[in-house]
């Protein structure tokens, strides 16, 4: 595998490819950092220019766009708590309170860095693993993914701040706002109040809505700062110290895990992965009530898996010709544009081409981490904007990126309510980040558990008798048996806390 | 008064019409289309915009206005000025959409000047290699056990799921139909062995087929496909007569008068015959076809009546 890797090097490295391969990770990173304009309008808009350039360079670009919006994603949830991809959602969490208490620039380093690992350590699978991946993959049926989703729901209501049965009831308010639109089994149409919501709420809407319009709002109705806050960005404040960077290693390594075997998978992709990253996270932490507050694990985690999942999400795309979301499809279009048939024989037919593209995500991540360290200064001097003068900008500027992903300005009044849902949820202590995990997972697990009862004529023992999701059945199990000990032991400790205090401070 | 004032109104503007046409178009166009940015609509409708604008010297800009399976779209063009500058990419789903809505905010043929198709393409029937040796086979294992053997398709209401509908109607098939999100989902369920056949176009078929991974058992257009001549047709094999290609074309609101409507179709011919729209249709599986108004009109009607018979048949809710 190696020499086809060196091979694919030396390809990427001719100047006039290296080139494109600039510019699309550029590129990206500006169109992440845009909240709400996805990737998707960025490569759909560059399409033409394909036609004007050979296969292996368009691929390298169109990608270079793709998992460069993943790295840009991040900075706008860090400074603005504007998530601009739906899997940066989870890096507001941590980075947010981060950047609030002065130490952007620590998050910015630790979120350029992890996602670099990341893209890595995804790299480094699509290029030893490739072929096993997709073998796995194509074992994942519909019963498997509706088990998988139950563990990603069971980890949702784990993420929130508060108190379970807060997330758990943001959980449900997802699900709920994910039933809108076309029924995916019988194309019923349910809460379809209006034709523009027949394909459902856009996730951007409720993500740009529940963070970004809702921070606006909050801050709207604060009484402004007398004055910028005092900002130091010294390079020495910005790089963690060792002890911080000990720390970050096992979550960036299990991160990276996560995020690659996610990215595999098609159709379940980089959002979810960053989920899932950030809950284990959380669950297997000593201190686990130092998320939510600018935990720098907590950050880690999630970029390195949605770094690692947009590389590793080439996967089915390249050994299989199966795009696994709708990126992907684009990316297989500009392909077929240029008279290249992406599928199972591409590796063999076209070995400039695949190792090419693949060397071409492991330059591309080092461009990014290159550009990105330096950018951290200027980024952070964002802040010393004034946050009222900067408002009417961020709204502007949700209201264009929601615009542009559907066209459709029911979708920008939508964010506008989500916003102010958003702010009263924040009043009332309520966690945005369940809802959108409910969101994305809730449909899956409809959609899957629906079709598993329609393959296998309503027989619920499946989940069981097939390996792959008798496993995660009893993953799922040992999860809630878990959740319900944990909750237990917690009742009993402070109750047992509560009694020694009393007897302590009891009189006499 | 006023309606009579109304009623004149058109007939005093087709009057004006001959003058108005000679400097047609003197303003930019646009193509409106329903679906997302980056869909395979989007892609032909800018690259038809781009080659079009050469021919008509005016900009030709696209709208993308997504939603309901491209029906938002329909009704915002069908009420949209008749006067040439509007105009809407089409696909299959259009004759889909009048069969399968309960109601439509505009009327699916008569509220439509149609213009001429751009491409059109059949769905080819696939399996693993090796599964079946022939389309017979496979509609005689399908009728031999009832409900068994799985079609996954990419979407309830799809032309893919009412065409496989359309077998178990036309044939002594009775299929199980699985909805998937999309035909590469189905297509990868196919591969997983989750479903035994998959119905889609050949840009999802084709490539693992020449990798050996599927058999195309029969394509479902009337005649033979000339990029594929050795795939029998379903009605040559197991169900004369049954003819299925989905479509692409140009459609204008009702009522545009037949100078500008020429005009157009004259470049949409014109566009239909440069070498990069060309290879674009063909990317997408399909034969660059040109046609006049009427035989689109006829192509769409044709399928509207189908699509409605399968739906009534197969028990498809409507919406």
């Amino acid at each position: 595998m190696l020499d086809q890797f060196i091979l694919g090097l030396s390809v990427v490295m001719q100047p006039n490819v290296l080139v494109y391969a600039f510019f699309g990770v550029f590129l990206g990173q500006l169109i992440g950092v845009l909240p709400g304009v996805g990737a998707i309008t960025a490569i759909s808009l560059l399409l033409p220019v394909t036609f004007y350039l050979d296969a292996t360079s368009s691929m390298i670009l169109l990608a270079g766009i793709y998992y460069g919006s993943q790295y840009g994603g991040s900075i706008a949830s860090i400074l603005l708590n504007l998530p601009g991809t739906p899997s940066s959602v989870v890096t507001c969490l941590e980075g947010y309170p981060l950047a609030q208490s002065n130490r952007a620039g620590l998050a910015l380093f630790v979120a350029a860095f992890s996602s670099f690992l990341g893209g890595m350590v995804g790299v480094a699978i699509l290029v030893l693993a490739a072929i096993p991946m997709t073998v796995i993959a194509l074992k994942f049926g519909a019963p498997e993914y509706a088990m998988l989703v139950i563990i990603g729901l069971l980890a949702a209501s784990m993420i929130g701040a508060g108190s379970q049965i807060r997330s758990l009831a943001m959980v449900v308010l997802g699900i709920a706002l994910g039933l809108v639109g076309a029924d995916a089994t019988t194309g019923y149409y349910r809460f379809v109040a209006m034709p523009e919501l027949a394909d459902g709420i856009s996730l951007v809407s409720l993500a740009m809505g529940l963070f970004g319009v809702s921070e606006v709002i909050r801050h709207a109705s604060r009484r402004p700062a007398r004055g910028a806050p005092p900002l130091s960005v010294n390079m020495r404040d910005v790089i963690p110290t060792r002890a911080q960077a000990k720390s970050l290693i096992f979550p960036i390594m299990r991160g990276s895990s996560i995020g690659s075997f996610f990215g595999a998978l098609p159709g379940t992709g980089a959002a979810i992965a960053s989920f899932m990253a950030y809950a284990l996270e959380k669950r297997f932490s000593r201190n686990p009530e130092k998320f939510g507050k600018g935990h720098l694990p907590g950050l880690a985690a999630p970029e390195s898996a949605n770094n690692a999942a947009s590389q590793t999400g080439f996967i089915p795309t390249l050994t299989l010709g199966v795009p696994g979301d709708a990126v992907m499809a684009l990316i297989i279009g500009a392909l077929i544009l240029n008279g290249i048939i992406p599928g199972p024989r591409l590796i063999v037919d076209q070995p400039e081409l695949f190792w090419g593209v693949i060397a071409s995500f492991f330059v591309g991540n080092i461009i990014l981490l290159l550009i990105n360290i330096p950018l951290i200064k200027i980024w952070v001097l964002l802040l010393r904007i004034p946050y009222q003068k900067l408002y009417p900008m961020i709204l502007l500027m949700i209201c264009v990126g929601v615009y542009s992903h559907r066209t459709s300005v029911t979708d920008v009044l939508l964010t506008l309510a989500f916003g102010v849902l958003g702010y009263l949820m924040k009043n009332y202590r309520f966690e945005p980040a369940p809802v959108l995990l409910g969101f994305v997972l809730g449909p899956l697990l409809e959609d899957n558990f629906r079709r598993t009862m329609l393959l296998y004529g309503g027989d619920f023992t499946i989940f069981g008798t097939r390996p792959i999701s008798a496993i995660l059945s009893i993953c799922s199990v040992i999860l809630i048996v878990w959740a319900i000990w944990s909750g237990l032991s917690q009742r009993r400790k402070t109750a047992r806390d509560t009694m020694k205090r009393n007897t302590l401070t009891s009189p006499r | 008064m006023f309606k009579k004032l109304l009623t004149t109104l058109p007939l005093v503007a087709a009057l004006a019409m001959p003058a108005a046409a000679q400097e047609f178009p003197d303003r930019a166009l646009r193509i409106v289309h329903g679906f997302g940015p980056g869909g395979n609509a989007d892609t032909v409708s800018r690259i038809m915009a781009e080659q079009m604008s050469k021919g008509l010297g005016q900009p030709v800009v696209v709208e993308s206005r997504p939603g309901a399976g491209g029906t938002v779209a329909s009704g915002y063009v069908s009420n949209e000025d008749p006067d040439g500058y509007t105009m809407q990419l089409m696909v299959g789903g259009h004759a889909v959409a009048a069969a399968l809505y309960e109601s439509l905010p505009y009327e699916s043929v008569d509220g439509f000047t149609f213009i001429s198709t751009l491409g059109q393409f059949p769905f080819m029937v696939a399996t693993r290699a090796g599964e079946y040796d022939s389309i017979e086979a496979l509609i005689a294992a399908a009728a031999a056990a009832p409900g068994t053997i799985k079609i996954g398709h990419s979407g309830v209401g799809s032309t893919q799921h009412l065409t496989g509908e359309l077998l178990d109607l036309r044939t002594a098939a009775d299929f199980l139909h699985i909805p998937y999100k999309g035909g590469a989902a189905a297509s990868t369920a196919l591969m997983g062995g989750e479903v035994d056949v998959v119905i889609d176009t050949g840009t999802v078929i084709r490539p693992q087929s020449e990798a050996g991974v599927y058999d195309i058992l029969a394509i479902t257009s009337a005649e033979r496909w000339p990029d594929a001549p050795d795939v029998p047709t379903v009605s040559e094999t197991v169900a004369e007569g049954f003819a299925v290609v989905s479509w692409t074309g140009i459609g204008m609101p009702a009522g545009v008068p037949d100078e500008i409507a020429d005009r157009i179709r004259t470049e949409v011919h014109a566009a239909l015959a440069a070498p990069n729209v060309n290879k674009m249709i063909a990317s997408l599986g399909a034969k660059p076809s040109p046609s006049t108004g009427e035989e689109m009109t006829a192509l769409i009607e044709g399928q509207i009546s189908v699509w409605s018979e399968v739906i009534e048949s197969a028990g498809i809710d409507k919406r």
